[in-house]
């Protein structure tokens, strides 16, 4: 009976799985979700999941250990196109956020001692097209509903998903606020992909950046910007890199060799 | 053109006769030095003393976002929901001038209905104001009003003298005449007289406007918008506060489980980085420094070249907007050849030196 609907996988590597959980949060459209397309495998909502050919398949989480590496190569094998959706799955993470081996071998060391892992190796956490080549990328922390069902709505009806383009600045505008950064806070709406509508910046809240960085973003000016208003070197760097996982390494090395 | 006056104790109980059957918006206080335009259901949350609200008033008469119509394999369903009755209350000149610019934008060849309909609807009551050292509008020459309002109230402590900008304008004031006095005496005109003299003599800051066509000319290969370009940070924000930028755009977004489409417009800025995106992956303004070009040839130049002003109504809102200082007030000196202190003049002294 569902020869005709678009086989869809949901699958959750390393994370908080609220992606996963957004999905099912959107309880108005959920019926809509599940006639539009043949949910093959979606852990967190159904038991009876099949591993067979996809579609699509919607992935969730960075890729931690070796089994993951592993389980997201058979998925890529298994699917006609492969969504990274989440922070986690499209850049890193806040867990992938140590720019150099050296500083992550220290880190899990100092966190998990000199305990064996049996069952899997971890490690360095990455987003997943370090490993696999990624089709479409739907970034949020988690991913705004709004988004989610543009998204798969162009999805199930074959058209390609457009990417949401802008900085969280253009919502920020709309919501008429005043921009955090001339009152002296350190905000990353320049930087960062819109997709949560300004949520922080309306309650006064500078941006953290959790939707990652935005195609274009100009790191090197609000990095000097951030330092012209009197923040400490460290800290920008600190702030700037929380969300940005890996996608931020090139331009802290940059940074570094200007300093040599 | 007609003059009347009103005891500023009368301004509410005509605001509330003039309201009954439409929306009345008027700015209210954001936070402790913003402003913004928000529709009123007590009038003891207008507040008047302020100089540029955070958006200009066409954000009112097309919201960021508006759904045109839905469209099925077979036909299309036009929507005008943000079309309604609106009083648009305290607008201040430059405001006033960025709408009439608006109008220009999109009844040039045609209507656009969207804009024209929604814009039909909204009466427009304009109110004196007192420049700060942003204010560029005596440069623009827009610091006063010929026409683009139905009612302009000026302020004159006491009382208000009141234009009467258009009929429908004098239909508002006959719908409670016993508020309003034709006699104006010789000392109000005196005050009025005064308070010109005096808001002349207030602002701070100038640029001059018609020197900028020939300026961008000669400057259009220039390293000032290379050094522009490495300090902008792409937010849009300029484009989005001010109130002559025109530019939106379409978006199809097919309904889950039906077989038809939205298609919305929201507003969009030249500034942003997809803008001059197109199908095939390409982009002909990649560069920053290529879309401020872009940007400043509009407001600076080509506008001034079609209509013999400038597309700025010296408003001030890209100037306390910028986190990084690019505004047509940094810039337009930058043009003349003026050295200026700014974030984007000393951001291009560190990455260069």
């Amino acid at each position: 009976m569902n020869n005709n609907k678009p086989k869809i996988g949901i699958y959750e590597l390393t994370g908080c799985a609220g992606d996963a959980l957004l999905i099912l949060d959107c309880e108005n459209e959920l019926l809509d979700i599940f006639q539009a397309a043949d949910i093959q495998s979606f852990l967190m909502a159904k038991s009876d999941n099949i591993d067979g050919d996809l579609d699509v398949a919607l992935v969730e989480g960075s890729v931690t250990t070796e089994r993951e590496i592993e389980e997201l190569k058979d998925i890529r094998n298994r699917a006609k196109i492969v969504v990274a959706i989440g922070l986690c799955a499209t850049v890193g993470g806040l867990q992938g956020r140590f720019t150099d081996s050296e500083e992550w071998g220290e880190n899990l060391k100092k966190v998990y001692g000199d305990v064996e892992m049996t069952h899997t190796k971890a490690v360095q956490s990455k987003p997943i097209d370090a490993y696999i080549n990624v089709d479409f990328y739907l970034p949020g922390c988690p991913i705004g509903k709004e988004q989610f069902l543009n998204f798969f709505t162009r999805l199930v009806g074959g058209s390609p998903p457009e990417k949401y383009p802008h900085p969280v600045c253009v919502s920020c505008k709309y919501n008429e606020n005043d921009c955090l950064l001339n009152r002296g806070l350190p905000c990353l709406g320049p930087l960062t992909a819109d997709g949560c509508g300004s949520v922080c910046i309306n309650h006064n809240l500078p941006c953290v950046g959790c939707w990652g960085p935005v195609e274009g973003a100009n790191l090197t000016s609000a990095f000097y910007l951030l330092k012209d208003k009197g923040f400490d070197v460290e800290y920008i760097k600190k702030v700037m890199a929380n969300y940005s996982g890996t996608k931020i390494t090139t331009f802290f090395d940059q940074l570094k060799k200007e300093k040599q | 053109m007609k003059i009347v006056k009103l005891k500023k104790e009368n301004l509410f109980p005509f605001l509330e006769v003039i309201s009954k059957d439409a929306d009345l918006w008027a700015p209210v206080k954001k936070n402790s030095d913003r402003h913004v335009f928000k529709m009123i259901d007590d009038l003891t949350h207008i507040n008047l003393d302020y100089t540029r609200t955070i958006l200009p008033p066409r954000n009112i008469i097309l919201p960021p976002e508006i759904r045109m119509f839905r469209a099925t394999p077979l036909e299309y369903e036009p929507n005008f929901s943000h079309v309604a009755k609106r009083i648009l209350f305290g607008v201040h000149p430059c405001d006033i001038h960025g709408l009439l610019i608006m109008d220009k934008f999109y009844s040039f060849m045609y209507d656009d209905p969207y804009y024209i309909e929604s814009r039909k609807n909204t009466i427009i009551l304009g109110h004196s104001c007192w420049p700060d050292e942003n204010c560029l509008c005596k440069s623009t020459n827009t610091h006063i009003v010929e026409e683009g309002y139905d009612l302009f109230f000026t302020d004159l402590k006491k009382n208000y003298l009141v234009w009467i900008g258009s009929s429908r304008g004098d239909d508002l004031i006959r719908m409670k005449p016993d508020l309003f006095e034709e006699e104006i005496a010789n000392e109000d005109i005196q005050s009025f007289i005064r308070r010109r003299e005096e808001k002349d003599k207030a602002f701070q800051t100038e640029i001059n406007f018609t020197a900028m066509p020939d300026l961008m000319e000669l400057k259009y290969n220039d390293p000032l918008w290379d050094e522009l370009g490495t300090a902008c940070l792409a937010c849009g924000s300029c484009s989005n506060v001010c109130p002559t930028c025109n530019c939106y755009n379409v978006e199809d977004k097919p309904v889950l489980g039906e077989n038809c489409s939205d298609i919305s417009r929201c507003w969009d800025a030249c500034t942003l980085e997809n803008y001059s995106g197109v199908a095939g992956g390409e982009n002909f303004r990649e560069k920053r420094s290529e879309r401020l070009k872009l940007w400043y040839t509009h407001k600076l130049q080509a506008y001034i070249s079609k209509y013999g002003k400038p597309a700025c109504v010296g408003c001030g809102r890209c100037v306390v907007t910028c986190p990084v200082d690019i505004n047509v007030l940094t810039v337009g000196k930058a043009l003349d050849g003026n050295g200026i202190d700014s974030f984007w003049s000393r951001l291009s002294k560190e990455v260069t030196r």
